[in-house]
């Protein structure tokens, strides 16, 4: 756009230095986004096509005499049927998401309140805090797995000490497996809140929380009625962003319980990545992750659409 | 920003420092620890510290080799992204691209749905090719991820030269190629090495492409430090000091990159 109004500003020297630099501008144009069109094309929509065609063919390895043939629909079928496992795990992600999202914004606000103010080596400390969630998760997950690991875990020494359990193992039990996992989350993904909240916090006018205090309002009055609603397009940007990821765990469930005891922390992505590379039925795998995609995709545009609007609404 | 520090913002700190930091701490603790005094109840502090388990894991188990596969993996990513992505992220700021927004929603949906469904087909295509067994797949894999990162990152610095900077060099006879190289690029180069370390990270960190996309020789540290999980039971010094090795660099880059942490974890979607 910019080199559409510098070049009209010059345009009085002359219409034929006009069309030269045009053609140079759009031929650059074209070298800067040849590269990302052809790569795209090759990493992704290829790649793509290709698990659509897969998704109608036969591509079980237990299935050895129709392995390779066209089935029509029928991966979907088996997909979307009434003995699939697809809403299941739909649903614990759902379970999921919906618990540590806002322990994790709760959390983190809380966090960013008290870290919100001047003190000695504050940036070295919001740093430090911020290791869960710059490290691994695969290394999170080996983490907790060795802290909580029957007998010997340092976790579980003290909580067997404090009577927990002792007879049922924290990860054979479907419950406390699944709690497990929602703890690790919010403690890998905590900090990653803090930092959002913090430079929300950083951001706001003080001004407004200024006159409210020589008001005589409380503390809680302040933050209630001023800074949260100042820290809206924030929290809905924060939330955004983990709802999103929150949604594609997979490493510590792949680490801690793969997706077990049964099935029943089988969270979208683990139950994707098992149909096709535990049970190796890739055609029904082809057909889940197509689902998924759609799925997400249609989930994130509403996403998108929400954000954008907030910040049209700011911008007025 | 309010008040001073108090004691008891101190003791707050420690709490929450100790809640963040000690599960970390404790494996590293366990990586300079002997078999033994590692699986002991009550759990002991450390006796002996000794570099066995670091030596084992990287020449007996030949972590060195997939410490070098992580490397290449990510430094070859990170060089992809970084290359197509500053050029894409140009073109949207610089020049009306035709069907820009739309290009620019699928470069942003390659992030939004779960990897696992970007990663199966990439493995129908890989298979069909016989790279399975190279380091090409997560190479690309990791490179279109990361992709969307460097196209927000970099634009929203590319925004941020100020216009009266370009117009003049414009009437000074930059071709557009020296705008690009001469002017913004080194304008924007803290820009670029944010989405560098941050790219990095990712692609050092991430596991379901690795898992998916590489196996034997080509596989990646991430990839291969669960498989320290045996039948006959956990090697927890050697995954200790694996994660150790792992998370080194990470911490390192976290520091050096502290001042745009966020930018880079929002792929420039938040300016800290």
């Amino acid at each position: 756009m910019r080199a559409l109004t510098s070049t009209s500003e010059i345009s009085d020297e002359g219409a034929e230095y006009e069309d030269l630099s045009a053609r140079e501008a759009r031929r650059f144009m074209i070298i800067c986004i040849v590269p990302v069109i052809v790569f795209l094309l090759l990493s992704s929509l290829l790649p793509a096509v290709i698990a659509l065609t897969d998704s109608f063919r036969n591509l079980s390895l237990t299935d050895v005499f129709q392995h390779g043939q066209f089935v029509g629909l029928d991966n979907y079928r088996l997909a979307l049927g009434e003995e699939s496992k697809l809403y299941h795990s739909l649903w614990l992600t759902l379970i999921f998401v919906a618990i540590v999202v806002p322990a994790q914004f709760v959390l983190g606000l809380a966090l960013a309140k008290i870290l919100n103010r001047d003190f000695w080596g504050r940036r070295f400390w919001i740093t430090i805090l911020l290791i869960p969630t710059m490290i691994a998760p695969v290394v999170v997950g080996m983490i907790w797995r060795f802290m909580l690991m029957p007998s010997f875990g340092f976790m579980t020494y003290y909580l067997n000490k404090m009577g927990l359990f002792k007879s049922v193992p924290l990860f054979s039990d479907p419950t406390t497996a699944f709690i497990a996992l929602m703890v690790v989350d919010i403690w890998e993904w905590t900090p990653f809140m803090m930092l959002f909240m913090l430079a929300g916090l950083f951001s706001i006018p003080q001004d407004p929380i200024e006159a409210a205090d020589i008001d005589g309002a409380s503390t809680w009055q302040i933050f209630w009625h001023i800074e949260l609603p100042l820290l809206r397009p924030m929290i809905i940007l924060a939330i955004m962003f983990r709802t999103i990821d929150a949604s594609k765990t997979f490493d510590i469930v792949h680490v801690l319980t793969e997706g077990g005891p049964g099935n029943t922390t089988e969270l979208m992505s683990v139950f994707a990545f098992r149909t096709s590379f535990v049970s190796w039925d890739l055609g029904i795998g082809a057909a889940v992750c197509l689902l998924i995609a759609f799925f997400s995709l249609l989930v994130a545009s509403i996403f998108y659409k929400v954000v954008s609007r907030e910040t049209v609404e700011r911008a007025k | 920003m309010n008040r001073k520090a108090s004691p008891l913002l101190w003791l707050a700190l420690a709490l929450i420092a100790t809640i963040a930091l000690f599960p970390y701490l404790w494996i590293v603790l366990t990586s300079f620890k002997a078999r033994t005094d590692i699986l002991t109840t009550p759990p002991v502090w450390i006796k002996d510290p000794s570099l066995f388990n670091y030596t084992n894991m990287l020449f007996y188990r030949g972590f060195s080799s997939y410490l070098l596969n992580s490397a290449i993996v990510g430094l070859s990513s990170t060089a992809i992204a970084l290359t197509v992505g500053t050029l894409a992220a140009y073109a949207f700021t610089h020049y009306k691209v035709p069907a820009g927004n739309h290009l620019f929603f699928y470069i942003l949906a390659t992030r939004l749905g779960p990897p696992v469904a970007y990663a199966l087909p990439m493995y129908f295509l890989f298979s069909k090719l016989g790279l399975l067994q190279s380091h090409v797949g997560v190479i690309v894999a990791h490179a279109t991820f990361n992709l969307v990162l460097v196209v927000w990152m970099m634009k929203t610095f590319f925004e941020e030269i100020p216009a009266e900077i370009e117009e003049a060099a414009r009437l000074d006879g930059c071709t557009e190629w020296q705008l690009f190289s001469k002017i913004c690029l080194p304008i924007s180069l803290p820009g670029l090495v944010t989405a560098a370390i941050f790219i990095f990270i990712f692609s050092w960190n991430e596991l379901l492409f690795a898992l998916i996309l590489s196996a034997g020789k080509t596989t990646t540290l991430p990839a291969m430090i669960p498989s320290l999980a045996m039948h006959t039971g956990t090697l927890w010094g050697e995954v200790a000091a694996a994660a150790v090795v792992q998370t080194i660099p990470v911490i390192v880059f976290t520091f050096i990159a502290q001042r745009h942490l966020i930018r880079g974890l929002t792929f420039g979607a938040v300016k800290g």
